[in-house]
Formats: C-alpha cells, structure tokens, sequence
C-alpha cells in the first residue's frame, strides 16, 4: 500500500481528504489564472482592444469578438508553432535526401473538414447575432434623423422638430436618453460618410439617396466619441461629433433648452425643423 | 484539350449555381448580372475547347508518355521583334488622354492607333502573288 | 546514397558591349516573353518605390497630430495614389512580369502563344500607369478620391479636375493590358505546353497563374466597363451613379465585383512562387500536389461570390450570403496553408534568402488570414470596417504576400534570370530589416483601429490617444523603408561583381523545368527538353537514381504512397 507523505491512512485503506497546507498552495496557484480568465468573463475587462459596449447590442458584439479572439489565438499559436518547429527540428543535417513524400489523403481530409467545422461553428454565432443586431423595433423611444455632409453632422429629434447642426470647428453633441430604444434613420445630400461611435462598437453608412436605419439600446451615461468613417473628402479627418448619454431628467432638460434657444433663434447650433433645410445648404462648406 | 474544356464547363456550372441562388436570396440586379455574364463567358470558352478539341488529334501535352521527340519540327510562328505593339499602345495611350485634355488628341491618337494596327496586322503579310519568291527578312 | 550538388561559381566578369540607342530599340521591339518579362518586373518595382515612397510621407505625418508635413487635400491624393499604385501598377503586373519569365519556361515552351500581344500588353501597363501618376503633374493635383474612388465622390461635382480623369482613363489603358495579357497566358497554357506535361504535372506556379488569368477575365472587364460609365458621367452628363438611381451602391458592386478578385489576382501568383521555392529547399516535393490544385480551384471560384463583404458596413448587401462565402474561403487557403507546412515537415531545410523570404510570407499571411476571418462576420466589421484594424488586415495580406513572395522570387530566380546570384548575407540583412520593419509598422494598427481610428485620416485629434502606436507605426514604417536600400545595393553590386552561375540549377534541388535550361535561358528557351513524367521533370533529369529508387512507373502517375508518422 503506497502511503502517501502527509496523509494518514485510515484503516480500509482510504487515505484522509486532507491535504498538506503546501499542495493546497499550489493547487490555489494553478487555479488563479483560470479564475482570473472566468472573472474576466464576466465583467468584460478582456476585450482585446475593443471599447467598452455602452448599449445593450454592443454586448453581443463585443463576446462575438472575444470568441473569435480566442479562435484565431489558438489557431494562430498552432500554426505558429508548426512553422517554427520545422524550421528548428527540420534543419538539415547531411546530405541524404528526405523521403520524398508527395501527399497523405487522411491527413489533408482533416486539415479540409477541421477548418470548415470550425468556420461553421463561427458563421453559427455570426448569423445569431446579426439577427439581433439589425433588429428595428416597432416603436423607437427615441427617433433620431442623422444627416451626414461634407463636412460636418445634423442630428433631428424627429418627434420634438429639433435639430442639432455643427459648424467648422464645432462639431454637434448628440444628447440621449439612456436606457433607451433609439432609432437612427441616416441620409446625405452629397457623398458617402459613416456613422460611427466606437463605443456602440457600431458603424452605419450613410449614403445619398438611400435611408439607413439602425437601432441601439443604450444603457451607460457618459460622453462618447463619434466619428465619420467614410472618406468623404477634404476634411473627413475632422466630421467629428460627440454623442452625451444622460439620464431621463437631464435629457427633458436639454429638450427645452434647446427647444427654447432655437425657437428664439439665438443658436447657430440649435433650430426647429422647419428652418432646417435652409440651415443644410448654408453650412456644407 | 478536352480537360481544358472541362475545366471552362466546370466555371460555366459554378456561375450558373451562384448566380441562380444569389438571385433568389438578395433579388439584387448588379451581382445577378455580373455573374450571369460569367456563364457565358465560361461556356463560351468552354464550347469553343470543346469543339477545337473534337476537331484535333489527342495533342502531345496531353498525353502522359508522350516524347520530346514525337513533338520535333515547328511548332509556330513566333514573330522575332516588332515595332508595332509600341506604336498601338501609344496611340491607345494618346486616345485616351483626349477624354481631360481635348477631343483633339483622340483624333490624333486614333490616328497613331489605327496605324499601328494596320503595321501589326500587315507585318508579316506575304501576299498570295509574292509567294513564290524568296523574302529574306521579315522586318517591315 | 544521394550526393547533394554543389553549385560551382566562377567569378569571372561577362560584359556584352552594345550602342546604348539600339538597346533602347531591342526593348522597344522586343517579343521575348523573357525580356517583357524582365520590362514588367523594372516597372513594378519602379512603382512599387514610388508608391513606398508616399507611403513614407503619409507615415511620418501620422506619427504626430496635427498636419506638419502635408495638407489634408495632398494626403488625401497619397493615400489614393498610395492604394492604387500598389493595387494596380505594381501588384497586378509583377504578376504578369513573373508570369511571362517563368511559365512558359516551366511548361517548356518557346515563348507565349502571342508574342506581340505580349509586347502591346506591356506598353498598354507603361503608358497607362504613367498616365495615372501624371495627375500629380496637373494642376489640381492627382486622384483624391481612395483608389475605391465611391461615387459620388469621384463624379464631376466632388471631383473636378484633370487629374481624376487622368486616373480613369489610365486604368481603363492598364486594364486592357491585364485582359489582354490574361488571353496570352491562358493560351499558352492550353496550347504550348511540351510533349508529356499534362495538366496535372504542370508546377502550381503555372497552375496559379493559370487561374489567375481566368478571374482577370472575370472581373477586369467590369471595371473598363464601370470605368467607363463613370466617364460618361463625368464628361457626358450621364446619370449611371446618380444616387437617386441608387447610383453609389451600384459603383460599389461593380468596383467590388472587380475588386475582390483583383485581390486574389494579385495573391495566387505569389502563392504559387512559395510553393516552388518551400520544395526546392526543403529538398522533397511539394505536398498535396492535387489538393493544392483544387484549393486553388476553390479559391479562384469563390473570390467571385464574396465581393460584397467590402459593402457590409452600407446596409444594403445580402449579408448571410457574403457572410457565409467569406468564411468559406478561409478553408481551401487553410488547406494550403497546410500544405506549404507539409512541405517542409521531415524536410532537409536550408536558410537562404529565398527560402527566408517563404517563411516571412508563412508568418505574416497567417496572421492577415486570422483577421481575415473576423472581419467575414458582419457584427465585429460593422465596428472595425473603414477603421485601421482593416488598413492592418489588408497590409498584412497583400505585403505579406506580394512583397515578401515577390523577394522570394527575386532570389530565387535571378540566377535564371541573370545568371548571376544576389548575395545570400545581404540578402538575410535584407529579409530581417523587412520583417521587423514590417510588424512593427502594421501589427499595432490593428490596436488603433479596435480602439477608434478611421482609415484615410490625414490627422487625428491629440485627445484621441492614437499617438503612441502611430509613433510605433512610424518607425516601424522607416525601418521598413530602410531595408529597401539593402535590396537595390544588392542588385547593383551583384550587377558588376556577382557570382556567375555555371549549369543549369545553382540551388541543387530545382523540380520545374526552367532550372532544365542554361542560365539564362536561350531564347527559344530550350535547346533540349527532358522527358517530363511527373510534376518535377527537372528533378527528374538531375536525380535519376532517385526516381529509379522509387521504382516510379512511367506509365502512371506519382503513386507511392508514403505516410507520414
């Protein structure tokens, strides 16, 4: 019978549960990783570069991301690995020939249905996820008109005739609603640009003569960056807006400020719907 | 010849598939014709190999334990140097600059390219009459 | 036992002495594949400088916000000049330089099946690039509108100036040279191949090229032809992009239907170069010999079926189907990817610069394929498209691909070319400053786009915290430019003072036919041709105890099945 140091045996011949204080150490050291990676999991903190998601669909893209991630990780370390062990374990030594194989139809079947398991494994999470991505709602809380010009942003509150219009150097602050449906139908009176605020972790086109509608779900307060991608032009480096998630109170607030300031005509920034198409063609240059 | 031809059926076959199929799940026009035009051209090409190929004894390349020898003689006419492909894309190069600068140089590059074409199409023309005497160069 | 050949070098000097005005005129009127081929491959890399050159500028404006070397409108005509160089006037005709050298060598044939058209090909390429590159001559400056050119950024109202119709037209001259050499190469392939090379004992580098001929004949005529209507627009007052006929979507499908290919056009050749060189020095023969053949089928086909995944971000593409076509054709280059590996397992490899060149594609490629794959799933492109993670993918591809594939080549094949070799240290100094120089540029753009970075930026806002990694990317970007210099003195010194090459295959373990042949070739390219039993009929001739020690039929096909442990 094998006695184990440190662990008494009882008289069957089972040893006790109790183990040394130092494997119970080490036990606890391998585990840490593991339990660092599963915490992780849950509060996002490894997202591989990606912002943090501030609406309810930048969540799923953002686990998509990190699934692929580790996808392409463990792919990439493979045949990394392969490459590079050639290179050390193949090297030639002498003079005689290898053995001159010319193919091995049981390893090629595996290299061909591995991959395209794995590539319909990920199409799967894809479609999954598109699905819930492009999904409009019936009734938006919020609807939000974007137009995107050379070289700057307009925004309209559909449902309060309010519109939002940045001028050189000043770009537009989009307010909002958080823990809102939000609805944006984009267009554009000249060229393509792209509606784009990284934390969405989400772009839409938008493109003359056509009506893009998106929706997103937001959930943090905060000021976020947005931004144009789309080459448009002479200055698309600086079609820059900046998008304000705030609560309920607050954005009521900036309702009637803004409501107030454009009815008075006091604002270069904010105007009530009916003076907007004179404001478009003014300000595109 | 006739893998060849099979490898153009092969291409006709695939762009008849994805195209019928891309038509009934986007119903988008531009893709659906681009496509569409593929099929004819790979069963243009297809036929055409096909049809050659009947027409001709099983060629040398084709056949696995074929000699070098069994192909000796002339294999074709391979022309030693030319001026003309110089002149044609210049011309061509001239045409298309009238399209910014004036309609003036595609005229002219009409002119160079039209020429050209005739001095490469004419090069190693050897009419019926001349035939029987002996050229010596084949420069023009 | 086998005795590994030695190449013997003599290095005696060789000069020909002829006019300077009548070579001026051979080249002119030259009709040798070889000697076109060799025009092609000067010109592309001239581009290939140029363009690295603007590559340069763009790199060290970004390194810091804020515009300190050019304004936004001469950076936007970089970048646009930058892509389409790269694409179109240096990628696509160092395909066909290479093509043109090589293959007809390979399949032992005297020349193309048309020789002129061969010549008209090369001066339509010439004429047309410098069209292209004379828009910086005129006043408005060259193409600004990304070598996409979107309508309707590109159309007469947002584009107004001679130097985009210079971009168009010179295009429309360089595209008929693509088809038109496509033709040739097709041709020589059904019909001058020599007595016993069958299809399937061709080398994959005549069977890529091969293939990539067929999708120039698909897609480059969409692009004369979306080309064209764009003209019309512009000069005729033609409506084709309207957008209120749903114009800039249509421009994107036929650039795309284009423009996807066009970056398999330029990608299988240079699988096909890697796929010579891997065997000659891993000394065994390629693996998988016929599933190298179908993955490249495979490729080929589905590259047409995929175009619209570069539209995800429009809203206006069927996106399961792209979708799904996309991670598709991650499998049959997965299945090559493979191959090339199995290439060289249980091989007797040896490092130089060729084979070096190989590796450095292997490693790069396979990272731009990874992203590649995340970027075929609509949810994460909808955030990274048109950002720098996509500059990053499509650099790592393309560079990796052409660029290191390309010196691969240049080594491999100068000895056929010249006769002379390029100096293997200079060329191991070479391949190291690239391949830093490289990751350092691009790997940390995949952060910047993640993180928020757009594409075509000429500036970014200091608050952004986009500095740091573009300083990375700057360095990364000079060291790169660096190792060029390496190259070119290589090329001049091995020009007056290189090794000559005596016999037919300095390298030893050559299988195709070009190393049956002198270095340089005669130019009729063969003066004897060996029997050809198999796909490595050079080879063949120069190890016949081997081929007599696999006890190899020649009434069948390589048959000998060995498994690998």
């Amino acid at each position: 019978m094998r006695r184990t140091p440190g662990r008494p045996t009882l008289p069957d011949g089972s040893s006790s549960a109790r183990p040394s204080v130092r494997r119970r150490a080490l036990r606890l050291v391998a585990l840490a990783p593991l339990a660092l990676v599963l915490t992780a999991c849950n509060t996002e903190s490894i997202r591989f570069g990606f912002p943090k998601p501030i609406t309810e669909q930048g969540h799923r893209v953002l686990n998509l991301w990190v699934g692929f991630f580790w996808v392409a990780l463990a792919v990439g370390a493979l045949v990394y690995g392969l490459i590079l062990w050639a290179c050390f374990r193949f090297r030639k030594r002498g003079d005689e020939l290898p053995r001159q194989v010319h193919y091995n139809v049981p390893i090629e079947l595996l290299y061909t249905i591995l991959p395209l398991v794995t590539v319909a494994v990920l199409f799967y999470f894809t479609a999954r996820d598109e699905i819930v991505i492009d999904k409009l709602s019936r009734n938006p809380d919020v609807k939000i008109g974007v137009v995107g010009f050379q070289w700057n942003w307009q925004f309209n509150y559909i449902d309060d005739k309010l519109q939002v219009t940045g001028r050189p150097g000043q770009p537009p602050t989009l307010v909002l609603p958080a823990n809102k449906k939000i609805q944006f139908v984009e267009t554009s009176p000249d060229v393509i640009h792209s509606f784009w605020v990284p934390s969405f972790l989400f772009k839409r086109d938008v493109v003359p003569g056509r009506q893009n509608k998106f929706e997103v779900r937001t959930e943090k307060t905060g000021t976020f960056e947005g931004r144009c991608a789309e080459f448009c032009g002479l200055y698309h480096s600086r079609m820059l807006f900046k998008l304000k998630v705030v609560s309920d109170a607050e954005y009521q607030q900036f309702l009637t400020t803004a409501k107030a300031a454009a009815a008075a005509g006091t604002s270069d920034m904010y105007t009530t719907t009916s003076a907007g198409a004179s404001a478009i063609s003014g300000s595109s240059q | 010849m006739r893998t060849n031809a099979r490898i153009f059926y092969g291409v006709t076959a695939f762009f008849l598939v994805s195209s019928i199929v891309y038509w009934f799940t986007s119903k988008d026009p531009t893709g659906t014709t681009a496509l569409a035009f593929a099929v004819g051209l790979g069963f243009l090409i297809a036929y055409y190999l096909q049809f050659t190929a009947r027409r001709l004894p099983d060629q040398l390349e084709d056949l696995p334990n074929a000699d070098v020898e069994e192909g000796a003689g002339e294999i074709g006419f391979f022309s030693p140097h030319s001026q003309w492909p110089f002149f044609m894309g210049l011309g061509a190069a001239v045409m298309m600059l009238g399209f910014p600068f004036g309609w003036w140089l595609l005229v002219i590059g009409a002119g160079i390219l039209g020429g050209a074409t005739l001095g490469l199409v004419f090069e190693y023309y050897v009419s019926a009459a001349s035939e029987t005497s002996t050229r010596e160069d084949f420069s023009s | 036992m086998t005795q590994v050949l030695e190449p013997r070098l003599v290095t005696a000097g060789r000069r020909v002495r002829v006019a300077p005005g009548s070579r001026i005129w051979r080249w002119i009127t030259t009709t040798d594949h070889k000697v076109i081929g060799y025009m092609y491959l000067i010109a592309s890399f001239g581009f290939f400088l140029a363009a690295g050159l603007m590559a340069m500028i763009m790199r060290t404006e970004l390194a810091r916000p804020g515009l300190q070397v050019v304004s936004d409108e001469q950076y936007n005509q970089l970048f646009t000049m930058h892509g389409t160089i790269m694409l179109l006037l240096f990628a696509t005709p160092l395909f066909a330089g290479f093509t043109n050298v090589i293959m007809p060598l390979q399949i032992g044939a005297p020349d193309v099946a048309f020789p002129r058209l061969n010549a008209l090909s090369f001066w339509l390429f010439l004429f047309g690039g410098l069209v292209v590159l004379g828009g910086f001559l005129t006043p408005g400056g060259a193409a600004d509108f990304g070598w996409f050119a979107y309508t309707p950024l590109s159309d007469a109202i947002h584009a107004s100036g001679a130097g985009a119709d210079m971009w168009i037209v010179g295009l429309i001259l360089t595209g008929f040279g693509t088809i038109l050499g496509a033709v040739n190469f097709i041709t020589t392939v059904f019909t001058l191949r020599a007595p016993g090379m069958t299809m399937f004992r061709m080398p994959i580098f005549t069977w890529n090229v091969f293939i990539t001929s067929l999708l120039v004949l698909l897609a480059f005529p969409v692009l004369a032809a979306a080309l064209f209507a764009l003209l019309a627009d512009r000069k005729f007052g033609a409506h084709i992009y309207d957008p209120a006929n749903g114009g800039p979507i249509l421009w994107q499908h036929l650039f795309w239907f284009f423009g996807h290919p066009e970056v398999y056009i330029v990608a299988l050749p240079f699988f096909g170069i890697i796929t010579e060189v891997l065997p000659v020095f891993s000394r065994k023969p390629v693996f998988g010999y016929k599933g190298l053949v179908f993955a490249t089928i495979a490729i080929g086909a589905l590259s047409m079926a995929v175009w619209a995944h570069h539209m995800f971000a429009t809203g206006a593409v069927l996106l399961p189907f792209f979708s799904f076509m996309s991670f598709l054709i991650a499998v049959p280059t997965g299945v090559k990817f493979f191959n090339w590996i199995g290439t060289m397992w249980r091989g007797q490899l040896t490092f130089e610069a060729p084979m070096l060149f190989a590796i450095g594609f292997l490693l790069t490629f396979l990272l731009g394929g990874l992203t590649g794959v995340m970027l075929a799933s609509p949810p994460i492109d909808f955030h990274v498209s048109d950002s720098y993670f996509v500059v990053a993918h499509f650099h790592y591809v393309l560079f990796g691909t052409v660029v290191f594939s390309m010196f691969s080549g240049f080594y491999f094949w100068w000895p056929k070319m010249t006769g002379r070799l390029l100096d293997d240290t200079l060329g191991k100094i070479h391949f190291w400053t690239l391949f830093i120089g490289f990751h350092m540029t691009f790997l940390v753009q995949h952060w910047l786009g993640v993180e928020g970075m757009p594409r075509r930026v000429a500036d970014y806002p200091a608050s952004a915290g986009f500095t740091t990694l573009n300083e990375i990317s700057t360095v990364g970007a000079y060291l790169l430019g660096a190792s060029t210099f390496v190259f070119l003195y290589n090329v001049w010194r091995t020009a007056r003072r290189g090794a000559i090459v005596v016999g037919d295959d300095p390298w030893g373990y050559g299988n195709s036919l070009e190393w049956a042949t002198s270095c340089p070739p005669p130019r009729h390219n063969f003066v004897a041709l060996p029997r050809i039993r198999s796909e490595r009929p050079a080879f063949d001739l120069h190890y016949p105890h081997i081929v007599r020690a696999l006890d190899r039929n020649p009434q069948q096909e390589i048959d000998q099945q060995e498994i690998v442990r």
